[in-house]
């Protein structure tokens, strides 16, 4: 009798656009461990935490969300970003009812790892470091659960280095001037310290905070990048590419920016993708 | 019930519990990015974030460390009054922002591009049909 796979939501948030490959092997990372999750996000899938200065609007857009979710049927919903993971259990959920449970994607793919297991042949010959914050991890044990799932790739080693950085993802700190940098370079310290070649990251915005610490010699990936290298599976990191291209427009290429459209790259992105390295 | 209502809901019960003792504030790792912090001295600083709680003012250098919260959650394992205190520092950021409908008391920085932004880049790197499906 075929299993009929567990139904979910896989709320990616709304930054993770700049990482689709992000999202759509997520996806399948999570059909291979038995869950249909279907993927939402974006701003109709907010969080309200970009208009925290109101909390009538934060609570209108959350509203919105949970009642999307909720119409959905799904009984599971799989967060990515930690922030919308604490959002929904701290502020949305104990406002408005949900007819779901909340779920970090690690927690998903930890439990189940005896299913990725055999299908990660590939090997990944890194010494990697993983990318720790402090926060978010006293709700969901991200920072020993990531290297477990890591540890199963053949060929990749996993260093053990104390440093946390503050803050539960990247785009925190980097809002409190000096502490991104500050983060950066004990974070280059510790990767030499250990003889770390690559920094994995677990979330979108230290990913997008970390990608130019390659024009230092050092790798950088997101830890769904390194699963998806053993699996075989194609997850180009065109964000990291554009990031630290010496010409991003040229990077993306005309159908690329064609279908941005050309006014949205000016506005939207090229000052983003030019935007010099913290450190 | 409302988020305003849950703020304040939460404000207050925390607030009525927590003892000002500054453990919280001795074992955050922003403090150093936080002016006036260091001088203020914990109790103070935790005193004035507490007040914030309560609707009052604040003091300069509980602001500039609720204004440096970037959620690190230390403080709340570091309560021995066992509180979540980091989601009082969640509480008195909303507050402080002026999400109750007050002027806001420390910087609010929104980005006003955030939505095209987001969209302008999943017709970057998602298909016309994963947009369709998928935002
Ligand atoms: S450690 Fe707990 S009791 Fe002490 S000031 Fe902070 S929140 Fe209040």
């Amino acid at each position: 009798m075929a299993v009929t796979p567990d139904s979910a939501v896989f709320w990616y948030g709304c930054n993770m656009t700049r990482h689709g490959e992000v999202i759509r092997t997520t996806t399948r990372l999570l059909e291979a461990v038995g869950m249909d999750a279907a993927p939402s996000g974006g701003p109709a899938h907010c969080c309200g935490s970009p208009k925290d200065a109101s909390a009538r609007i934060n609570e209108g857009m959350a509203k919105r969300t949970i009642e999307g979710f909720n119409a959905t049927g799904r009984e599971t919903l799989v967060t990515w970003c930690p922030s919308c993971h604490m959002n929904m259990q701290d502020s949305m959920a104990p406002v408005t009812p949900t007819n779901f449970e909340t779920v970090h994607v690690s927690e998903v793919l930890h439990a189940r790892r005896d299913k990725l297991r055999p299908l990660l042949k590939g090997r990944v010959e890194r010494r990697v470091l993983l990318h720790a914050h402090l926060g978010f991890n006293g709700r969901v044990p991200v920072n020993a659960m990531i290297p477990e799932i890591l540890l199963m790739i053949p060929g990749l080693e996993v260093v053990e280095h104390p440093y946390r950085a503050p803050g539960h993802m990247c785009s925190a700190i980097s809002a409190v001037p000096g502490a991104l940098a500050d983060a950066q370079r004990a974070t280059l310290a510790a990767m030499a310290e250990t003889g770390a070649d690559t920094l994995c990251t677990i979330f979108h915005s230290c990913h997008r905070e970390s990608v130019s610490l390659e024009r230092q010699g050092v790798g950088v990936a997101n830890w769904i990048h390194l699963l998806a290298e053993s699996l075989g599976w194609p997850a180009e990191d065109g964000y990291k590419a554009w990031r630290n291209a010496a010409d991003p427009r040229a990077a993306i290429g005309e159908a690329g920016i064609a279908a941005v459209g050309e006014l949205a790259y000016e506005r939207f992105l090229d000052a983003e993708l030019r935007k010099k390295p913290t450190i | 019930m409302t988020l305003v209502e849950h703020i304040r809901g939460e404000s207050a019960r925390l607030a009525s519990l927590c003892t000002a003792c500054g453990a919280c504030v001795s074992a955050c790792p922003m403090t150093p990015y936080a002016a006036g912090v260091a001088e203020a001295g914990p109790g103070a600083v935790a005193t004035g974030m507490r007040d914030v709680l309560r609707d009052g003012p604040g003091t300069p250098a509980a602001l500039a460390w609720i204004a440096a919260c970037t959620r690190s959650g230390v403080c709340s394992a570091a309560c021995p009054e066992q509180l979540d205190a980091a989601f009082m520092m969640r509480l008195a950021t909303w507050r402080a922002k002026g999400a109750l409908g007050e002027a806001p008391k420390i910087p609010v920085k929104e980005d006003t591009q955030y939505s095209p932004k987001v969209k302008a880049f999943a017709r970057l790197t998602l298909t016309e049909e994963e947009q369709a499906q998928w935002l």
